[in-house]
């Protein structure tokens, strides 16, 4: 069989995945054969990914093994990213459908949706999300009533275009109705009313649910048989990166649908609309791109990620493929190489010899580092906070971690690890890098304590595209100059941990070997 | 479900819904154990809820981190489905095991999520056999549907007791106070007040158990909690159970003042209090009072000029949005200090039903002139209803809230300044609004936003 062939068999099969017919979706490590924790070098992952694909479709039967430690630090939840993207549409809502302790995610996820909604130059306002507030009798008793009155609340006060509604832990425990609730309102009020499932513990990994959120979104939203087609429309499944998607596709002919973070109803409707599909990390994009494919026949860009040259490149020759715009695009990435040139010979010079690591989501982190590489900074280690073996559409063209291993070389210290800081220190003593890169909150405080700073990519697009490579060699020397702050810090504290575990060359030794815990 | 609250003459409905949250839940006791130094709080349960508590408490809330144990920090159980079909209890088990061989402190501390106690794992049990090992380990029953953090706080300080100090037989310093007061963490600027509150205890003649923060020595101060005279509760309500609970147990009495206070009117007129309930010398108290007296004073003749004569007008009408204790001192300072106008005085913490008549009458009190009415409302939708439906008079007010106050303090043309938690556009190291020295910083927090933001 052909490798083409080969391509096509597994995309058919992992296509019947994607069920949008129930309320509830796959969990990653159902669908993906997701894994939180592993250690060893880029490469090895890699092929044992693409094993793993060949032997079970990368589902339940995986060949990739996951170690799990007796050690566990707070992760992060589905329903958080729920929060994150759900929460965050404009004229919605979210109902938390939960005690109050899970509504502890609204000052954050409003914050971040506040200075989101700045720098896309939209009106500034509060979140929406409400909760259910649960409390100990509701439940012994259940607590669906207290969902028929937010609900009726919630589209009383804000006369939202759309309810979302989230699980929690509580209320799957207690098996609240959740989808006959939900159809009731929808029927009543005559708006979309979304059931989403992203109890905490239903996934061991919190990217679950971003699916969970586009799931609902693509049952309910979604216009099911569009009456035209947007041929110039492109959707880029983000999260409140800064408006830099515009003038790349603009220069093609192009116009940027965002979603599902500061979207409207409205615009997420039009996804079946448009032209094609891209995304700036295939673990936020992969549920959604593939299925707006498999549904509404809307082309996912089968390419790799649009960082550094090569993947940029390619990216955008596919998307000029698929909308037919080949000659602009050349015409654009020669114009663009040239723009950038000087800048970047003069950041190549000034981070020769620089150390770098990152540690952000998985996907995301297989672009950074091929950035870091484009300005000649030494990438020896990363840290991952989950590993897919495959994306939904399990196309080839879209396996990150192979593009990065070919096209950059290894990573020869590379580790799944889900925000674990005791792991981190271990791994950060030996690789000493100058700076690292992060997305997600929780392991910056201690490579601080240990002298380094970390560059926070609030703005996710900011490494996207040939000016991305520039924006972020500016990004790490802004970073660097950090370095005094951290390093004095570091000689004045202690960390949390015992002299037995600090003295540990491995930081995946619990995991290796659970039995030390006895001694 | 439905209730209504009386607004004006108006009532406003008021149901289990919430919007705009302000405060965490049970669990967010993680915090209170975070603030005591070396101690290490365990979670048991689902892997997301103790980032929630993080990144709201202390994160998204001045910015205060984490610190040794807080944070990203923490051990936790992270349950799975696994954990909800065949319950934890030796994935719990495991974990403490694991903690106490990779976490260096000095008293560890679990508490419960919703998991844990909806499928009935018996946290005790796996508990106990550690405590009797000698381990510094303690359980609190915090699952989130059981309540607010600061329920959770009392759940937490009373394990402590109970489990970790225990009984106590020996004598009692005369001198020694044990100091429970604004909820660590929830309250954006515990760090600073609790040091300046000991600071000025400790002027008087007091030794101090501040129990939390970097004043306090960690678990060994805490196990001298039943050797202390007296417990002081400097709040409205947070800290009466647990005073009741050493009142009984160690048979300490205990001074109940509501009024956290702000600049030398109301600190005096504390410290003059607590001084004769602990049977102090008159004149070591006056000679601190004087002291710190003449030096408050300096500096307010000087802050005088600018408040006498600034051209650009100044806010007259405040409201005030927030926790109990801080509504309530702020509101004493603003009105007997500065001479501020009362419009409107929202609690949002959720206090004991039995006690909010009690705190309603302190604001019937405010000044010998001042009289106010004070809603209790938990949900932010109806914070902003109510302010909006406010009188402010001819110009526009300035607004005492948290970070949900920003978008109705704009469409209002007035000021916030955030006093509370999410104040997620404040950053907050030690900055205090206690007691003589903290009132100068609000002073300075509250005239620098209203005047940066004239031309």
């Amino acid at each position: 069989m052909s490798s083409i062939e080969n391509r096509k068999m597994t995309t058919e099969t992992i296509k019947q995945k994607i069920n949008l017919r129930v309320a509830d979706c796959e969990t990653r490590e159902q669908r993906l054969g997701t894994i939180i924790g592993w250690t060893g070098k880029a490469s090895e992952l890699s092929e044992l990914s693409n094993k793993a694909r060949c032997g079970g479709g990368g589902r339940r039967e995986c060949a990739l093994c996951e170690i799990k430690s007796p050690f566990t630090q707070g992760s992060v939840c589905s329903e958080q990213m729920v929060e994150c993207q759900a929460g965050n549409v404009r004229n919605a809502v979210l109902v938390q459908h939960s005690p109050i302790g899970c509504a502890a995610g609204q000052p954050m996820y409003n914050s971040i949706y506040r200075n989101g909604l700045a720098i896309r130059g939209l009106p500034v306002e509060n979140l929406l999300i409400t909760c259910t507030n649960l409390n100990e009798s509701d439940m012994i008793f259940g607590a669906i009533y207290k969902l028929h009155q937010t609900i009726q609340d919630v589209y009383e006060r804000y006369k939202p275009e759309a309810i979302f509604i989230s699980t929690s832990c509580a209320t799957a425990i207690i098996a609240d109705d959740i989808e006959g609730a939900a159809a009731e309102a929808q029927e009543k009020f005559g708006i979309p009313v979304i059931p989403l499932y992203c109890e905490g513990f239903r996934s061991k990994h919190w990217s679950t649910g971003f699916d969970a959120t586009q799931h609902g979104i693509l049952r309910q939203i979604v216009r099911k048989n569009p009456a035209k087609k947007q041929h110039d429309l492109i959707n880029v499944i983000n999260l409140w990166g800064s408006d830099v998607f515009t003038p790349i596709l603009a220069e093609l002919g192009l116009r940027v649908n965002y979603v599902v973070d500061l979207a409207t109803v409205e615009q997420l409707a039009q996804l079946s609309e448009a032209a094609a599909t891209v995304g700036f990390c295939y673990t936020l994009s992969t549920y959604m791109a593939a299925a707006l494919e498999q549904e509404f026949g809307v082309p996912e860009i089968k390419a790799p990620q649009p960082y550094g040259f090569v993947g940029t490149d390619a990216w955008l020759r596919e998307i000029g493929r698929v909308t037919q715009r080949e000659n602009k695009v050349e015409a654009y990435i020669k114009r663009e190489r040239e723009a950038i040139a000087p800048r970047l010979k003069e950041l190549r010079e000034r981070l020769k010899g620089v150390k770098g690591y990152v540690a952000t989501g998985s996907a995301y982190s297989h672009g950074l580092i091929s950035v870091l590489r484009e300005l000649g900074i030494l990438v020896n280690g990363s840290l991952v906070f989950h590993h897919d073996p495959v994306y939904d559409s399990g196309d080839e063209r879209e396996d990150s971690l192979k593009h990065l291993v070919e096209n950059y070389g290894d990573v020869p210290s590379f580790h799944v690890s889900n925000r674990q800081p005791h792991q981190f220190y271990g791994l950060l003593k030996k690789i000493k890098p100058d700076f690292i890169l992060i997305r997600h909150n929780g392991l910056a405080p201690l490579a601080s304590r240990l002298g380094i700073p970390a560059a926070p990519l609030g703005d996710e697009h900011i490494a996207i595209g040939y000016r991305g490579i520039v924006n972020l060699g500016e990004v790490v020397l802004d970073v660097l100059a950090h370095k005094k702050f951290h390093e004095d810090l570091s000689e004045h504290v202690t960390l949390p941990y015992t002299n037995w575990w600090l003295e540990q060359d491995d930081p995946y030794i619990l995991a290796k070997h659970p039995e030390l815990i006895e001694q | 479900m439905v209730t209504n609250i009386k607004i004006d003459s108006k009532e406003i409905k008021q149901t289990n819904s919430i919007n705009q949250v302000r405060f965490g839940c049970a669990l967010g006791a993680m915090y209170s154990v975070a603030a005591i130094p070396r101690a290490i709080p365990i979670a048991h349960c689902g892997p997301g809820c103790a980032d929630k508590q993080f990144m709201a408490l202390a994160f998204y809330n001045g910015f205060q981190g984490g610190g040794y144990s807080g944070g990203a920090v923490p051990p936790s159980v992270n349950a799975g489905e696994k954990e909800v079909v065949f319950g934890g209890n030796e994935r719990l088990e495991e974990l403490i095991k694991a903690s106490l061989k990779v976490m260096r402190g000095d008293l560890f501390v679990v508490l419960t999520g919703c998991i844990g106690e909806l499928v009935g794992d018996d946290v005790g049990s796996v508990v106990s056999p550690f405590q009797q090992r000698g381990v510094p380990i303690v359980y609190a029953e915090t699952g989130g549907f059981k309540g607010n953090n600061f329920a959770g706080h009392e759940l937490v300080t009373r394990a402590i007791i109970d489990q970790f100090v225990k009984d106590y037989e020996g004598k009692k310093d005369e001198l020694l106070v044990n100091v429970w007061s604004l909820l660590p963490f929830q309250n954006t600027f515990w760090r600073g007040d609790l040091a300046e509150l000991k600071r000025i205890l400790e002027g008087i003649g007091l030794k101090v158990n501040i129990l939390f923060g970097f004043g306090c020595k960690g678990a060994e101060e805490w196990k001298t909690i039943p050797k202390a005279k007296f417990n002081l509760v400097l709040s409205p309500w947070l800290g009466l159970e647990t005073a009741k609970h050493l009142a009984e147990k160690y048979n300490q009495p205990f001074f109940h003042y509501p009024i956290v206070p702000i600049g030398a009117k109301e600190t005096s007129k504390f410290l003059r209090a607590i001084a004769d309930f602990a049977g102090l010398g008159k004149e070591r108290v006056d000679e601190f009072i004087r002291k710190e007296e003449r030096e408050y004073y300096y500096y307010l003749e000087h802050f005088a000029d600018f408040y006498a004569e600034y051209w650009w007008g100044l806010p007259a009408k405040y409201a005030i949005v927030g926790d109990s204790a801080y509504v309530l001192a702020v509101s004493k300072f603003l009105v007997n200090q500065l001479g501020l106008i009362p419009a409107r005085h929202i609690i949002t913490d959720n206090p004991p039903e039995q006690l909010r008549e009690f705190i309603a009458n302190e604001f019937r009190i405010l000044a010998n002139d001042v009289s106010v009415e004070v809603n209790f409302v938990e949900d932010g939708y109806l914070v902003r209803k109510i302010l909006e439906n406010s009188d402010f008079g001819h110009k526009p007010p300035i607004i005492f809230g948290t970070t949900w106050e920003r978008d109705v303090a704009k469409r209002l043309g007035g000021y916030v300044v955030e006093i509370g938690f999410p104040a997620s556009y404040e950053v907050v190291i030690n900055r205090t609004y206690l007691g003589y020295r903290g009132a100068f910083a609000l002073l300075e927090r509250i005239y620098t936003s209203a005047i940066s933001a004239s031309a």
